[in-house]
């Protein structure tokens, strides 16, 4: 007879996993699942995506902007010789950030610092919060 | 010296969550070339330190952020990179380089003049 205990038995791990969940820092809970990791910040006129993307020139990454989201595409080359250890991630990548408002296409800017990217996207003017005055009789 | 290590104290006391760094290790007829991610590190908050054979990289890495703006999704923050490593023998230690650019670290560990490979000539009489 053979009792199947699986979902059970999975139950302590999945307890386990869920408290270390709980653990981790909240904010930075989905480092490292998808590369190149990206920070979104919002404020009233503007969007802010940073990505760390190490060893690229601006040049060399292609951020693309269609359809209300932005794209950042590139390869990271391989470097030539005998490897002893490699562990940085080399080849194509892309990721597709959706922004869920209007952007002023011609304002976005782009540059890169310390391996980090920062994109400067400006929500466009029907986007921004507005005051409505209202008259009263 | 002694103010390097104050300021080594000093960011392990912020008890910023520490990393190690993705780090390639690649063998050229020069020498050793060590290449290290370390998006984020700035060259005054990069430490290599070098004790008998045990070379030491730390470096700190703050992340921009926006005054006054919401995070909205976030999947990397301040951190510490740190790692060593033991070099051999055959490394030259009086030359060892390092150069940070666009965070990547690339160190340079040329090979001692004696551990070149080198020809013999043989004599035959």
């Amino acid at each position: 007879m053979v009792i199947d205990f699986s979902t059970f038995y999975d139950f302590p791990r999945q307890l386990d996993r869920m408290l270390d969940e709980m653990w981790k820092p909240s904010m930075i809970s989905q480092r490292r699942q998808s590369y190149p990791p990206v920070n979104i910040h919002e404020d009233e006129t503007n969007i802010y995506v940073y990505s760390e993307i190490p060893g690229m020139n601006i040049d060399d990454i292609d951020l693309t902007l269609s359809d209300g989201s932005l794209q950042i595409k590139g390869k990271r080359e391989v470097a030539k010789g005998n490897f002893y250890r490699q562990e940085r991630p080399t080849g194509l990548f892309q990721r597709v950030i959706n922004l869920n408002v209007p952007v002023d296409v011609d304002k976005v800017k782009a540059r890169m610092k310390d391996g980090v990217l920062d994109v400067v996207l400006p929500k466009s003017e029907e986007a921004k919060p507005k005051k409505i005055s209202i008259e009263a009789e | 010296m002694s103010n390097e290590k104050k300021e080594l104290k000093k960011t392990q006391e912020q008890g910023l969550p520490r990393y190690s760094p993705s780090t390639d290790i690649i063998e050229r007829e020069d020498g050793f070339h060590i290449y290290m991610d370390m998006p984020g590190v700035q060259k005054d908050e990069l430490y290599i330190d070098l004790n008998d054979n045990e070379l030491t990289v730390r470096g700190v890495s703050r992340t921009k952020r926006p005054e006054k703006a919401n995070n909205v999704h976030m999947e990397f923050g301040d951190g510490e990179y740190a790692r060593s490593f033991t070099i051999s023998d055959v490394v030259d230690q009086e030359n060892i380089k390092a150069a940070l650019d666009n965070g990547v670290l690339e160190l340079t560990l040329p090979k001692a003049e004696r551990a070149k490979p080198r020809k013999i000539e043989i004599q035959a009489e």
